[in-house]
């Protein structure tokens, strides 16, 4: 189906032309750029699920090629131009961001910020979502890190405070500092192979690439000892790692959390990590494929120390936090050191057919699951803070009288990432266990079991404080975050009622419990859409799914 | 498949619901409290009724199943009423069918807060037991226990106060480790081992044993490892020693939470859990071929005698309560780690002996707290002449769980006797033997000083208690008038040990003895003298009398409740060989 060719396309430039609307639509009327970005939102996540019905028809790949078919694959090899590829593992994360994008748009209406400066934004920072999930090209990955980096930035130091600037400075140095390793990385790869499509650089590093007889560009057997490859990883994984905030290298992300906007966090917490996570998830596993890490498993040892280090650390962290934003933020770090454990272990020398299997399942769902739960939580501690003003996990004491639906969606919320069945959270929990035990990895194994009782250090701490404290004085905290707006925000001196939290931001957290605790019932159709992934790595094939 | 005929039934799925739907009406309720009592007692009878149908099916061969597919790759998420599933959810429901009348009367007595979320989170939790006795695999098994604990949660932390909130993280904590870590673990190495070993992955109860026996032969030490974290991990809910510190701490939960969930339905989860790994998850041949059951037993023996140990020392009526329980779920595990044909008879007869037991003695100590605000054992002299009825059912619930014939503790622990001394193991049966009647003797030692002070003794003239006044250790001095040695002169505070200097948490209730200032006691005219009929509310006394004389039911005529028919099924069907000489 040649129309369906056209989607990722479409779906990558839809938000990027649509980001200047707000801007120019200034001349007409200044209260115009939420519509806009609603409209051109709704039109992209209807695109997505367009392109999501044809790629899970039948587990197919659509492939478009930028600047036509002549471009691409002369003498019946390799690609010169740039591929975007739909296949079962991307779809399921764009369809992921496109959904996000539109909710948390819905929750901005009245949460803010407004202003057509930050719709645009907004949409700049989506359309460069989409990029980094569908493009098939490193380079261009790394064109689209950049994009998404630059309005990420930008939109963390709109927040209200001072620290905001600095906030987005730190991150602006470290991320790009992690952008800098990532094209280090990948300028090396270029060297070496000649090539920079991920499929192309998959079959170049195996040895397989047919093409380029008697040049420099066929090479005899797999390169995964080289030096400038195993140098690659190292740089490609650092910069991929400072992107999803792996430990040690998440530095920037309590600041940037905690001093952005709240609806910019939720944003964030949600797509911004996860884009980067799955970035590295493809990287090894279509990439350089677990055959790399067999030739080199100190690769794969290293990667897991690192990734188990985060859940401790991560979780440790958290428990130690007061401000809630801050805490959220640490336990997103512990929660992606799982996700990147579970790359870890499905890449490892000693983890089997089923092992890979186990963990590349619990490694896409948890980042999925991650996400909504992620995000419901931020929700709610921005509805707190919209609301009353609550900032501090001392100040949310007793609030679940006042806010039932809210404090009842972050107990919910809260257990899924204790890992609870049947919420969403415990799934992901299951077969990343699952795949450690197959591997026989004990201290994976230990960790992913240990850290049930890490995230009910910080978990039960907010819940006990939400029903089974009492709140003595409304508490404003001054010091942490001063009421700007004394019209929406600050808690009036009698702690009654504001008109924030509005419909649609409870709206978003409630949804957010519902959808974690109904889909955590859907495990069976998520592994079936995403077996085209777990074939394609036993076979050691970089095309995931059947060619359109 | 435990059953050879399991007919697809939408029954084990509606137990499981009926209380989830009565949660939400008795939310809906709040603003009508006798209406939201109306729903609890509705969601019991109903819940009852609906396991009750399943029993003269399941006892006849048929068993009841309903899947829901694919949960997990590989594994459904399906509810089976089997025998052993129906003893406890039968039991369960049918209890709460009384506690809802009892907590009715006890919230409304106390003018307690939050009544709405206590109901609805005790519907919740019956819906988690019953699916967690419904369960057709660990898996399914592991949803519906970690939802017993998040569920327990607000009804330990109700009061609300520094103490319970301390209670109630110190259960999440416990039951977490127990439930989401070594349950987890377990359930997912024995996927892992049968899909290795076996051929076939697979958790559900009765499949597993195949590809356990090859796993075991493969790497034994691994094999023992995984039953020991799933072992433990139920057994951290039954209360095993070392983990059983949260049960005491629980107590500060009110009395109807303490008696059905904290002595009938959530720690008899973890017993029942235990029950299921030994009989299904790897079976009785297996599990005696491994020598890991007598290991277990012998944990059981050694934390039941210690449990009792320690609530000797226990002045606070409900902690000595706590302990016992503690004690009396290591004879289930006991009993059914003993793997005899009677031993495992006894132990899931224990089941619902004790838990119609301990409830009459939970029940009795609520109705105390109530109507006299008296919480501790040294300020009950005399009370049975205010509180005739509760006193008498205490004793009748207190001779059952010391082991005297008539009462229901006597059948099942009969049973484990035999069990133990037909153990293949002779002096290690005779072991097991003698701990149950150290054991029934150390009961006796721990709940006849209640008996006594409350029908022998007047308010102003009670005997010393020297196990619960003295220090340990003792005092230095004689009673003898013309000793040498002189009496200590220190005023009477015995502040020459650091234990009595500075006793410890367990001892003194958080906070400090002032916080908790005991104002229970009789008034200062004594007790007065009431009438049965009108000793308290009919809401609590009348579940007080029926569980009472369902215990003596269970001890006199124990064949014509399902519940002996359902054990002797459980035990004939897992070991092979029709039991003789049993009462039928």
């Amino acid at each position: 189906m040649t129309d369906l060719a056209t989607l990722p396309a479409l779906l990558v430039v839809l938000p990027i032309l649509a980001a200047a609307l707000p801007i120019a639509a200034t001349i007409i009327n200044r209260r115009v750029g939420w519509s806009v970005a609603a409209l051109a939102l709704a039109v992209e996540a209807g695109l997505t699920a367009w392109l999501a019905s044809g790629v899970y028809a039948d587990g197919q790949r659509i492939v478009h090629r930028l600047g036509g078919t002549e471009l691409a694959r002369p003498d019946g090899g390799y690609a010169v131009g740039i591929e975007l590829v739909a296949d079962p593992l991307s779809t399921l994360v764009a369809g992921t961001i496109a959904t996000v994008s539109l909710v948390v748009l819905a929750y901005a209406r009245q949460a803010g910020p407004r202003g057509n400066g930050f719709y645009a934004g907004y949409l700049l920072l989506t359309g460069g979502l989409m990029g980094v999930v569908l493009t098939g090209d490193l380079f261009n990955l790394f064109v689209f890190l950049e994009i998404t980096g630059i309005a990420t930035y930008a939109l963390v130091a709109t927040g209200d405070r001072p620290q905001a600037a600095v906030a987005a400075l730190k991150y602006l140095l470290i991320g790009t500092v992690g952008a800098s390793m990532y094209l280090l990385g990948v300028g090396y790869l270029y060297v070496r192979t000649g090539t920079l499509n991920m499929v192309d650089l998959a079959r170049v590093l195996a040895g397989t690439a047919t093409w380029g007889e008697g040049t420099w560009l066929a090479e005899a057997g797999a390169l995964y000892a080289e030096p400038l490859v195993i140098a690659s990883v190292a740089f490609i994984t650092a910069g991929l790692g400072v992107k999803a905030a792996l430990f040690p290298l998440h530095v920037w992300q309590p600041d940037a959390y905690q001093e952005a906007p709240d609806t910019v966090t939720i944003y964030i917490s949600a797509l911004v990590s996860t884009a980067a996570a799955y970035a590295l998830l493809r990287i090894f596993l279509i990439v350089f494929t677990p055959a790399f890490f067999a030739e080199t498993p100190v690769a794969a040892n290293a990667f897991l120390v690192f990734s188990v280090t985060s859940v401790v650390a991560g979780s440790l962290l958290a428990a130690a936090q007061r401000n809630v934003k801050r805490l959220f933020a640490y336990s997103s770090v512990a929660h992606f050191g799982l996700i990147l454990t579970a790359v870890g272990v499905a890449v490892h020398p000693a983890a089997g057919p089923t092992a890979t299997r186990f963990a590349i399942y619990g490694a896409v769902i948890h980042l999925v699951a991650h996400a909504i739960m992620k995000a419901g939580l931020f929700a709610a501690a921005g509805s707190f803070a919209a609301g009353v003003g609550a900032r501090t996990v001392a100040s949310y004491a007793g609030l679940a009288r006042v806010r039932p639906v809210i404090a009842g969606s972050i107990a919910v919320l809260g257990f899924g990432l204790v890992g609870v069945p049947p919420v969403i959270g415990f799934l992901g929990k299951w077969y990343i266990a699952l795949g450690a035990i197959s591997a026989g990895l004990w201290p994976v194994i230990a960790v992913v079991l240990a850290s049930t009782l890490l995230s009910l250090l910080y978990v039960a701490r907010i819940l006990e404080k939400l029903y089974f404290d009492r709140a003595e004085t409304p508490e404003v905290d001054q010091k942490d975050h001063p009421a700007t707006d004394p019209t929406d925000s600050a808690v009036a001196a009698d702690g009654g009622r504001t008109a924030l939290p509005s419909l649609g931001m409870v709206a978003l957290v409630a949804g957010a419990a519902l959808l974690a605790v109904a889909s955590g019932f859907a495990g069976a159709e998520v592994t079936t859409a995403i077996d085209p992934l777990v074939e394609a790595v036993l076979a050691g094939s970089p095309e995931v799914g059947t060619n359109a | 498949m435990l059953e050879t005929g399991a007919v697809a039934d939408p029954r084990p799925l509606a137990a499981v619901l009926v209380p989830v739907v009565g949660a939400v009406l008795i939310v809906s309720s709040y603003r009508r409290p006798a209406l939201r009592e109306a729903w609890s007692v509705l969601a019991a009878v109903t819940q009852f009724g609906i396991v009750a149908s399943m029993i003269p099916g399941v006892l006849g061969g048929t068993g009841y199943r309903w899947s829901m597919g694919e949960f997990v790759f590989g594994i459904e998420f399906a509810l089976q009423a089997d025998a052993l599933g129906l003893l406890f959810a039968g039991l369960a429901s049918f209890l709460w069918i009384f506690t809802a009348f009892y907590a009715a009367g006890y919230m409304r007595e106390l003018e307690e807060h939050g009544q709405t979320r206590f109901f609805a989170a005790f519907a919740g939790a019956l819906a988690a037991a019953v699916g967690v006795a419904m369960a057709e695999n660990l898996l399914v098994t592991f949803v519906f226990f970690e939802l017993l604990t998040v569920v327990t949660y607000p009804l330990v932390a109700h009061d609300e106060t520094a103490e319970a909130r301390a209670a109630a993280r110190k259960y999440f904590a416990y039951l977490f480790l127990g439930g989401g870590v070594l349950v987890l673990g377990g359930t997912a190495a024995v996927y892992w081992a049968t899909a290795t070993y076996g051929g076939a992955p697979t958790v559900t109860f009765g499949a597993t044993a195949s590809g356990l026996e090859a796993f075991f032969a493969a790497d034994p030490w691994l094999a023992r490892l995984v039953f020991g974290a799933l072992a433990l991990g139920f057994g951290a809910k039954a209360a095993i020693m070392p983990l059983h510190s949260w049960l005491p701490d629980a107590m500060v939960a009110p009395t109807p939470v303490s008696g059905l969930l904290h002595a009938v339905a959530v720690v008899k989860t973890g017993a029942f859990g235990v029950s299921r790994v030994l009989l299904d998850v790897y079976g009785p041949a297996l599990a005696a071929a491994m020598d890991v059951n007598l290991a277990l037993a012998a944990l059981a023996a050694v934390s039941f005698l210690a449990a009792s140990v320690i609530a000797l020392r226990k002045d606070h009526l409900k902690r000595r309560l706590a302990y016992s329980t503690a004690s009396q779920l290591s004879y289930i595990i006991m009993g059914v780690a003993l793997l005899t044909p009677y031993g495992i008879v006894g132990g899931l007869l224990h089941i619902p002996a004790h838990a119609f037991m301990k409830l009459t003695l939970f029940f009795a100590a609520g109705a105390i707290h109530v109507e006299t605000h008296t919480d501790h054992i040294s300020e009950l002299a005399g009370i049975g002449k205010r509180m005739p009825l509760t006193m008498s059912a205490f004793t009748i619930a207190a001779a059952g769980m010391a082991g005297i014939p008539l009462v229901a503790g006597f059948v099942s622990k009969f049973y484990m006797l035999v069990g133990a001394v037909t153990l293949e193991a002779q002096l290690a049966g005779l072991a097991f033997a003698a701990a149950l009647l150290v054991s029934g003797v150390l009961n006796i030692v721990y709940f006849w000083p209640i008996v006594y002070a409350a029908f022998f003794e007047t308010a102003g003239d009670a005997d010393a208690k020297p196990l619960i006044e003295s220090p340990f250790g003792g005092r230095e001095r004689t009673t003898a008038s013309d000793s040498p040695v002189q009496p200590i002169a220190d005023g009477g505070e015995d502040a020459g040990y650091a234990v009595d200097r500075a006793p410890s948490d367990a001892e003194v209730p958080y906070g400090g003895d002032a916080d908790h200032a005991h104002h229970g006691g009789p008034p200062p005219g004594g007790w007065e003298r009431r009438q049965p009929w009108s000793e308290s509310t009919w809401l609590m006394t009348m579940p007080i009398a029926v569980v009472a004389l369902g215990a003596l039911a269970l001890g006199i005529v124990p064949g014509s409740i399902a519940a002996l028919d359902l054990a002797i099924e459980v035990a004939e069907s897992r070991v092979g060989e029709a039991l003789s000489g049993v009462i039928g």
